[in-house]
């Protein structure tokens, strides 16, 4: 059963409810997403090593360096794309130790279980989350695209790639931002729903 | 002073915990601003991207790098700020949870503490009869996180100004590298006051949820500090470290150095890993909150079903 509170969407159940799938999703991705988010920052920074040393005997104009010039950031936002992903998972496994902690408590006391449904901002957390993922995601494919048509291209163009791929990079990463901004808001609202709910039950 | 600097992240006394404390409004604002300046490079990139050659794209580039710089910021003290509030709500969820326990524990419990340590399904915990002093880590939490925020945050503002005057500038070295050195110190600091911020939250589950055990006269049981925290502050630091080290190498660079473009070939990349770093540290204390929580609860079902 649905229900409101004055300020809260609630469901009511019998029981408590556990970990619905974004929760699942965040206890079981935040460590892989770890993980991808180190190889690619280590991965990046040693091509950016090996790139500095070909600008310096032959310049920034090489096809080395220009190949590299996308090859460093495409790692590098693997980079970011995994620790955003592996931020964004982890403020969910909060979420999820909140609504099964909340729900096992409620049952245990026995009587009707509140479950606070998905508040707006959760559900903005997640919807960005997944634009900054895909769009992040799309630029790094796109930089393997355009580093393996350095030569074929000219540089002009490749150039052209660097500076959109560039700008679309950035507003992943802000969207990204943006989401967990949202995603720690929801945490407010179900510290304050179980700050009144605990109350309810105790009937102070 | 210190009296004003607490109230920052603790309700005061007896103020209504139905009352919304706008952390989270002022938060969501701040990052809406962030964004839209975002978007405003975006487009400022995809009109150099039409015509490289142009004489205006290497200017563009550059103001466009230190306001995307600046968007970020303002997204993270978005964050801080909305920290912040989850602090407040925290000790009010404590205040609500001490005023509420009494009357649902099962009655009994009483007898002698037994001090010591224990293992738990969450990690090895110990037991005392009162709340466990603050680790060295939540106490530089606690007073770190406000200064880490207002340097960064000045180190960023100063970063964007140079980055105009970068841009003003056809050829200069110096003020590009001054401008990259100081935003992404501003950044480090940034996510460094967030990372000191989940600190603090950290300490406040501890101090909260022993002072609840505590005013019940029952076995104060505390996590042990887990592996996850250890990681959270050794990448911190170590970002922090770098993030500090690639301002003095941009400094470096300002200052005149053979070859500057194969120095920017590998500081760009360095400065992204310093937060990368600070980032991957900050998924561990988010992660350490998860746990703590999860623990916390098992703790108050525990005390509601044997009374201690």
């Amino acid at each position: 059963m649905t229900t409101a509170t004055p300020t809260h969407a609630i469901k009511t159940t019998s029981q408590g409810l556990g970990y619905a799938l974004p929760h699942k999703m965040g206890r079981a991705l935040w460590a892989p997403m770890w993980v991808t988010a180190l190889m690619g920052f280590a991965v990046g920074f040693v091509l950016a090593i090996a790139r500095a040393g070909i600008v310096s005997d032959f310049g920034v104009a090489d096809a080395g360096a220009q190949r590299l010039n996308h090859l460093v950031p495409a790692f590098m936002f693997v980079g970011f794309l995994g620790v955003f992903a592996s931020v964004s998972f982890a403020v969910a496994r909060i979420l999820g130790a909140f609504r099964k902690g909340g729900g096992d408590l409620q049952e245990q006391v026995g009587g009707e279980v509140h479950t606070l449904k998905m508040p707006l901002t959760g559900r903005l957390f997640m919807l960005t989350m997944m634009m900054g993922m895909m769009l992040i995601g799309v630029m790094v494919v796109l930089h393997f695209v355009v580093a393996g048509n350095v030569g074929t291209w000219s540089a002009e163009t490749v150039e052209a790639w660097a500076v959109s791929l560039e700008g679309f990079r950035r507003l992943g990463v802000a969207i990204y931002l943006f989401g967990i901004a949202f995603g720690l808001g929801t945490i407010i609202t179900v510290l304050r729903f179980q700050a009144g709910r605990i109350r309810q039950l105790a009937g102070v | 002073m210190t009296a004003r600097f607490a109230t920052l992240t603790r309700p005061a006394a007896g103020v209504d915990w139905h009352k919304q404390t706008g952390h989270h409004r002022v938060g969501f604002f701040l990052a809406v601003v962030g964004l839209m300046l975002a978007a405003v490079t975006l487009i400022a990139n995809l009109g150099v991207a039409s015509d490289v050659s142009a004489s205006s794209s290497l200017s563009t580039l550059r103001w466009s790098f230190g306001l995307t710089t600046l968007a970020f910021g303002t997204i993270k003290v978005a964050i801080a700020i909305v920290l912040v509030g989850i602090l407040i709500r925290l000790w009010q969820r404590v205040d609500s949870v001490k005023a509420a326990l009494p009357h649902l524990k099962a009655e009994g419990g009483g007898g002698g503490i037994e001090s010591g340590a224990i293992d738990t399904a969450f990690g090895p915990a110990t037991v005392d009869a009162t709340t466990p002093a603050p680790l060295p880590i939540h106490r530089m939490a606690h007073t770190m996180w406000l200064p880490m925020l207002a340097m960064g945050a000045m180190a960023l503002l100063a970063g964007t100004v140079v980055s105009f005057l970068w841009a003003g500038d056809e050829t200069d070295v110096a003020l590009g590298a001054w401008t990259q050195g100081l935003q992404f110190l501003g950044e480090a600091l940034l996510l460094s006051g967030i990372a000191f911020l989940l600190g603090a939250i950290l300490r406040a589950l501890r101090e909260g949820g022993g002072g609840l055990q505590e005013s019940l006269g029952i076995g104060v049981v505390t996590l042990k500090m887990p592996r996850t925290a250890r990681i959270f502050v050794g990448l911190m630091m170590a970002g922090l470290m770098l993030g500090i080290l690639q301002f003095i190498l941009y400094i470096t660079v300002a200052g005149g150095v053979d070859q500057s473009a194969a120095w920017f070939a590998w500081l760009g990349p360095l400065r992204e890993l310093s937060l990368g770093l600070i980032l991957a540290g900050i998924v561990m204390a988010l992660v350490t909150i998860g746990n703590v929580l999860a623990f916390q609860f098992g703790r108050i079902r525990q005390i509601i079903a044997t009374g201690k």
